[in-house]
């Protein structure tokens, strides 16, 4: 007869600490991330973010390279290399479908799933728990806006001439550039996702409403700006995308582009005021939606 | 009663002109107690209404000493909370969203993860733990469900219909699991439209019925309606009558004869119409029903 003896493990509470809200809101931050990048989550979750991700890294990579190969070289070709503002446009045109899952896969799951149940039977507030969302999807925003762009300017200043310290002593006013241009869009990126996402659940269909309210938003005010009624002018307001260009060619004093509120005769700011009133109304729709939903 | 780990004051809850919780003033002990009504009847929003997530149109609720209207946080930090529909997310394992939903409690990451594998061993999931819950059954969604909300070690747990869906199998085995969470020292309130699932888990049942409070008491003995059952061998309905007759109120169901109030002297009267008619009583006592009967009765009356 054997002497093996089955023992029950029973339960054991847990007497350890509970860190409080700060530890929730940090942990759905963190999720946030992880959901983003399809960590933790089957494969095909991690296709299109990863991907993004790679084409930003190895756009900066090969840049770097063509500078290392040409630009010892001094000649034209390293001329001929995209300028800071040029590589911005570029990096924006990647990021614009990156952010275009990021709300919409932070938000939709948990109301499709009903795991907004479990979240707000936790010591959680509909401000912690939208304010995490957001933070998680300005990490990963800034993520992809910066971190490429950094590594090309770390390359740039490794390869220059006057020396590493030298260069980037020179082009400091690039790094606030490049900030401050990226928070314009991911403000009005933001705001029109959280509005869009509060709605629809499904990530590909709000992703896909997202681009084509951009794009329809530009050529309504389009026409409508030139449609020469009384106050058409405003119209070109609704051109949310042309904003944040608009901002960005101010901050690099550039004109990498025609939008609308520009040739409407609207200064910089007032593109600057439509993306904090995009971004704030986004983030007040989302709040009064989730009161309701918690 | 020891001191109760709910205690409700004249709650009144509506969502627009729908009253779900009406004037329901109520004290639950600690232990085990089950949620009883029908559908519609009020029990999710009196959950809900425990954790803060409604707020009462009147009326408080405190919950292990804290107000949950005005001090939700602090009740959602020792109550853990499972949902009656789906809650889990299909791309994750379980362990996953049970570690997760234990830092969401508070629980330290390394902690949660530990805490995350013990508590899904506990629900019978240890071999699946790492499978994603797309991938489960109804009764592993359920043991899923139950694990997060115990993970963080709530001192009340809150489980919304937790064996709606089950099997004959899947609803024993989740019954037991509740009767565990009991004996583990955790107070649990359960909710359920099945009476009979309540009766094998739940030491104190509180009934609702179209959001008013029907009964709130202990279980374990049956319910003493306050008449003389009486089983007659023949002629219930002759019995009746010369029970009446004396002056007794009397009605038939079956072969048991329903008698007045259960005192000494309905006895002797009863006994004293027996031997006058020459009646056979098989048996004679305190008349008792299942907390079915007694849900059924006092609903009627409620709606009468």
């Amino acid at each position: 007869m054997s002497d093996a003896v089955i023992y029950d493990r029973g339960y054991r509470s847990y007497s350890g600490d509970l860190r409080g809200r700060s530890a929730t809101r940090r942990a759905i931050v963190r999720d946030g991330v992880r959901r983003i990048l399809g960590l933790r989550r089957k494969a095909r979750r991690k296709i299109l973010p990863w991907a993004l991700l790679s084409i930003g890294l190895l756009i900066a990579a090969v840049l770097v390279g063509l500078l290392f190969v040409f630009g010892s070289l001094g000649g034209a070709v390293a001329e001929g290399l995209p300028s800071y503002p040029e590589l911005f446009d570029l990096y924006s045109r990647i990021a614009l479908l990156f952010l275009a899952i990021t709300i919409p896969e932070l938000l939709g799951p948990d109301r499709s799933q009903g795991v907004l149940s479990v979240y707000f039977s936790r010591p959680l507030t509909v401000g912690d728990y939208l304010g995490a969302k957001a933070v998680a999807y300005l990490v990963m925003a800034g993520g992809i806006y910066l971190v490429p762009q950094l590594l090309f300017h770390l390359g740039a200043a490794a390869l220059a001439e006057e020396g590493f310290l030298g260069y980037l002593g020179g082009n400091l006013d690039v790094l606030w550039k490049v900030a401050a241009a990226a928070a314009g869009f991911i403000l009005v990126h933001g705001g029109v996702l959280a509005i869009i996402s509060t709605h629809i659940d499904r990530t590909s269909f709000a992703a896909a409403t997202f681009l084509a309210v951009l794009l329809a938003g530009g050529n309504l005010a389009g026409i409508l700006s030139q449609a020469g009624f009384p106050g058409s002018r405003y119209a070109s307001l609704l051109a949310l995308d042309d904003h944040a260009r608009y901002v960005r060619d101010w901050i690099f004093d550039v004109d990498l582009g025609d939008y609308w509120p520009e040739r409407a005769g609207f200064d910089p700011w007032v593109s600057l005021a439509a993306i904090g009133f995009v971004s704030v109304f986004g983030a007040v729709w989302a709040y009064r939606r989730y009161r309701r939903l918690a | 009663m020891t001191e109760p780990i709910v205690t409700i004051d004249d709650l009144t809850h509506r969502f627009g002109d729908i009253v779900a919780l009406t004037n329901v003033d109520l004290e639950i002990p600690a232990g085990v107690t089950g949620l009883v009504g029908a559908n519609g009847a009020g029990k999710t929003t009196m959950l809900r209404s425990l954790l803060g997530l409604v707020h009462p149109t009147a009326g408080s609720i405190r919950v292990l000493g804290h107000d949950a209207a005005t001090d939700p946080i602090s009740v959602r930090s020792i109550v853990g909370y499972m949902p009656e529909g789906n809650c889990l997310p299909k791309d994750q394992t379980a362990a996953d969203f049970v570690g997760f939903a234990a830092e969401m409690a508070g629980v330290p990451p390394k902690d949660a993860r530990r805490r995350a594998s013990e508590t899904l061993f506990l629900v019978g999931l240890e071999e699946e733990r790492f499978r994603y819950l797309g991938d489960f059954s109804t009764g592993m969604v359920q043991r899923v469900k139950l694990a997060q909300s115990i993970v963080h070690g709530p001192r009340l747990v809150l489980l919304d219909e937790p064996a709606s869906g089950l099997d004959p199998a899947g609803r024993e085995q989740m019954l037991a699991l509740i009767r565990r969470l009991g004996g583990f020292g955790i107070n649990v309130i359960v909710s359920s439209h099945v009476l009979s699932d309540i009766e094998e888990t739940c030491q104190w049942v509180v009934m609702l019925d179209r959001g008013r409070l029907i009964r709130s008491g202990p279980l374990g003995e049956r319910i003493a309606t306050g008449t003389v059952a009486v089983e007659v061998l023949s002629d219930p309905e002759g019995f009746a009558t010369a029970l009446i007759a004396a002056g007794l109120d009397a009605a038939t169901l079956g072969h048991v004869v329903t008698v007045g109030s259960a005192d000494d002297t309905t006895f002797d009267a009863v006994m004293r119409v027996a031997a006058d008619t020459g009646a056979g009583i098989l048996r004679m006592g305190r008349a008792a029903i299942t907390l079915e009967d007694e849900f059924l009765r006092q609903s009627q009356e409620l709606r009468s």
